[in-house]
């Protein structure tokens, strides 16, 4: 594996240091004991409650906790740190080498990610979308408003709106597939990178990302994001925190408003172009369970036992319920059958333990055994 | 001798009794007694309407008859079932198709005092509620420091703990309402937040034992839940406040709130405080995750979007009356308390204003109970109701950092409408001529100029 352990060596090594840099630190954030005005604004332009005779704010603090060292837990082991580092950062830092082509990763996608993000990463059932056309171009749009009511807005999606390509890696590589994360190769992560490349109409160095490009490292490092300067205030490098301190300062950075409370606007405070507004239509009223401030008795469900078909229609039919999921769809004797061919009991065993090709375990849904095993049946009996 | 008066001689004879340890029993029962008859002199005042005997006082209950259950029963106490209604809620359009990447909103018109019980406290996850099994759970601290570790539970829950009380609040509480007012209910307008005590470790106190490199500028949250849920945090904030925290309310965090740990940024965005909590890592530059880069940003109208927008801005709610629990009960001249919630994640509620006719004019409200630091303040107004009156209640909050809540069009001329997150503007419920309430919002029409800049239409 590529990735440098490099965290971890530094850490390991010059103990003799010990704490000093929190020390450091701490000085450049506390306020000076002399004035108690803080050294420097809070970097989140509100205020902080620094300890002064051992109370912060109005909450005490035992003072003994400062003067001991407490060393629980152990140094963890290099494999056991690798295991967790999955994190990839714009610099590279964390990508592993491999490689994959926008074609090789459309057939993953087709298996395992169509369901939710649609054809061609166009969205669906309140998934995020992950390509609109061209991300050069609608770029562009990130400066729309809809401030009237047909006029169109920002489009984000990957291609248009994210600062760096190393997210996209990192978060297909730890919590991609949605409901079986954690679960592809590297080489399948930089295929489904390429081919989300592909639908936003991607160029890397001059070249297109079509089907065969073959999308490696070096490339990726490559990767120029459209919107790499969309964001404020400029958090990289060794001025990050304080262009984050000095933005939060001014208030018309982020809409604020800052006011002494004896010249704050007590009378005609809106302007005279204000009007009442409404809600549209019946606005949105679908709120579960629906609103009620009744004290009375919750009405029993119909039935409380079990109803299999509700469980099939909450937890398997997004799947099950229909072609291209990559599942035996319901109904479909002949994909059933390959399925049954291995047993009843196995098929139960994948169900419940869940699969490698995407059946999360017992559909991701919280039943007993034996309540799974009867939609199981129902499923199979409806593809008789 | 009415009962009024009666009722002041028995605070009388309870502060006597408060105030001098001369004061026996006898005396105090002696006095109590006086009252009694007095009560009974007073009867004449009572109504003699047979027919508006109420039977909840006439009829015998059953409850007040028969036993009631053995204390061995409901060893976990749960609410009483006639509270069946006082739940977290959600809707479709705030969830992915299976409502694991989800949120479930809190109930803020049931809510008193500043503590939302932990069964109330809103839920959001990005890749559904793990269950997580503490024994099998480790925290690891590494990166910039000195000597990275590996923590079991015990050994966590074995440093000083502080116990602090603060909101959470999703910066997208209210956010589908900047181009016009959508939820006629105060828990979807603004319960997207929750207020709890909170026990755990500052950061900062590991670290002191850890040794923070000077170069270390970024600390990485990571969960250890489906989604992995991380984000970048500042290592000013990380000295300050940020805290690793287990308990909730006085017992463990539950699993919605990221069993066994949890991240605490106090006042800083609800996604910031990670739940399921399993890694922390500490390097120079920051990460980029997924939930600061994608989501999580405002998009303004220069079409540059702030990343790393920290704090939940000092916002204010009216809870009561609220579209959920209106006034359409109330008679003329009832006088009733207007109630509701301000806070900061910036600082601590210094004072709160109420409007009548949607924010152009205001009244000074009055703070009520605790007022802490980033933590849910409880503020009232006592009010004479008059039938048929129509209202615009507005409540509008400052903080000790200074600031103060805009109006929308304030904060919709500076931000735009599409920022999705952090909307702190004020907000108006319409008291109709019947009592009931209706969500409304007091703003003017934008227009833009050539140059990109939004305007208000129509104004010279």
């Amino acid at each position: 594996m590529f990735k440098l352990n490099k965290k971890l060596l530094i850490s390991i090594s010059a103990a003799a240091t010990l704490s000093l840099g929190l020390s450091a630190c701490m000085e450049s954030v506390m306020p000076s004991s002399e004035t108690n005005t803080p050294a420097l604004a809070s970097i989140d332009g509100g205020v902080n409650y620094p300890v002064k005779d051992n109370m912060t704010g109005p909450y005490h603090v035992n003072p003994q906790v400062a003067q001991m060292k407490i060393f629980n837990g152990r140094v963890p082991t290099e494999k056991e740190y690798e295991e967790w580092n999955s994190d990839v950062m714009p610099d590279g830092t964390g990508l592993p080498e491999g490689h994959g082509t926008a074609e090789e990763g459309e057939e993953v996608y087709e298996a395992k990610c169509v369901m939710c993000h649609g054809d061609f990463g166009s969205g669906g059932g309140g998934y995020p979308a992950l390509s609109k056309g061209t991300a050069s171009e609608l770029h562009e749009t990130l400066v729309n408003q809809r401030i009237k009511p047909d006029t169109d807005g920002p489009v984000r999606v990957f291609g248009t709106y994210w600062p760096q390509a190393s997210t996209l890696w990192w978060y297909i590589k730890d919590a991609m597939p949605h409901p079986l994360t954690d679960s592809l190769t590297d080489d399948e992560v930089y295929a489904l990178v390429a081919y989300v490349l592909n639908i936003n109409e991607f160029e890397i160095d001059g070249e297109e990302v079509d089907e065969e490009y073959v999308l490696d490292r070096e490339k990726f490092l490559k990767i120029k994001m459209p919107n790499v300067d969309g964001f404020e205030p400029n958090i990289d490098g060794p001025n990050g925190r304080d262009n984050v301190r000095k933005y939060f300062a001014n208030p018309d950075n982020f809409g604020a408003q800052k006011v002494k409370p004896s010249e704050r606007c007590m009378h005609d405070c809106q302007e005279p172009t204000a009007k009442v507004v409404y809600i549209q239509g019946v606005g949105i009223s679908d709120f579960h369970p629906p609103l009620s401030a009744a004290r009375d008795l919750p009405v029993e469900e119909s039935s409380s036992e079990f109803n299999v078909e509700k469980a099939y229609t909450e937890s398997c039919a997004m799947c099950h319920g229909a072609d291209g999921m990559g599942a035996p769809v319901v109904g479909d004797k002949a994909g059933w059958a390959a399925y049954m061919a291995k047993g009843i009991d196995k098929v139960y065993q994948n169900g419940i333990e869940g699969t490698d090709s995407g059946m999360p375990p017992k559909g991701g849904a919280d039943l007993t055994d034996s309540n799974f095993k009867s939609i199981v049946d129902y499923m199979i009996n409806k593809s008789k | 001798m009415d009962i009024k008066k009666s009722q002041q001689d028995l605070d009388t004879a309870s502060n006597e009794d408060a105030n001098s340890t001369s004061v026996g029993r006898r005396d105090f029962f002696r006095k109590t007694a006086a009252l009694s008859v007095t009560a009974l002199a007073g009867t004449s005042l009572l109504s003699s309407n047979a027919k508006a005997d109420d039977p909840a006082i006439m009829e015998p209950q059953k409850w007040g008859t028969s036993w009631g259950d053995p204390v061995t029963k409901n060893l976990y106490g749960m609410p009483s079932k006639y509270e069946h209604n006082v739940t977290r809620r959600y809707t479709k359009l705030l969830a992915s198709g299976n409502f694991r990447a989800s949120i479930a909103v809190t109930p803020i018109q049931e809510s008193s005092g500043i503590i939302t019980p932990n069964g109330l406290f809103f839920s959001r996850s990005h890749g559904g509620v793990a269950h997580i099994d503490p024994n099998e759970h480790r925290l690891m601290i590494t990166g910039l420091v000195e000597k990275p570790i590996v923590l079991t539970m015990k050994q966590l829950k074995r440093y000083p703990s502080v116990t602090r009380t603060h909101f959470i609040e999703c910066p997208a509480n209210g956010g589908q309402e900047w181009r016009g007012p959508q939820y006629n209910s105060v828990q979807f307008a603004k319960g997207f937040m929750s207020c709890a005590e909170w026990t755990g470790v500052y950061v900062k106190t590991i670290l002191e034992d850890l040794g923070l490199k000077p170069e270390a500028n970024w600390m990485l949250a990571e969960g250890g839940d489906s989604s992995k849920m991380g984000r970048t945090i500042p290592i000013d904030k990380v000295l300050d406040d940020a805290m690793i925290v287990w308990g909730q309310n006085g017992e463990a965090l539950r699993p919605e709130q990221g069993y066994p740990v949890r991240l605490l940024v106090p006042g800083w965005e609800g996604n910031l405080c990670v739940k399921w909590l399993r890694r922390l890592d500490f390097a120079t530059e920051p990460w980029y995750c997924k939930e600061e880069t994608s989501k999580y940003t405002v998009l303004k109208p220069t079409g540059k979007a702030i990343q790393h927008f920290y704090a939940n801005e000092v916002n204010s709610t009216v809870t009561s009356p609220s579209p959920e629990i209106d006034w359409s009960d109330l008679e003329d001249g009832d006088v009733v308390e207007i109630e509701g919630l301000a806070w900061s994640g910036m600082g601590t509620i210094t004072g709160v204003d109420l409007s009548f006719d949607g924010g152009k004019n205001y009244v000074e409200a009055k703070l009520k109970g605790l007022v802490l630091p980033k933590c849910w303040t409880r503020w009232s107004y006592m009010h004479t109701y008059k039938k048929g009156e129509e209202l615009f209640l507005t409540s509008r909050a400052m903080d000790d950092a200074g600031y103060i809540q805009p109006t929308i069009d304030q904060e919709t001329l500076k931000v735009g409408v599409e920022a999705v997150y952090h909307r702190n503007a004020v907000e108006t419920w319409k008291v109709e001529k019947d009592g009931k309430i209706t969500h409304v919002e007091i703003r003017s029409q934008l227009d833009r100029k050539p140059n990109g800049e939004l305007v208000i239409e129509g104004k010279a």
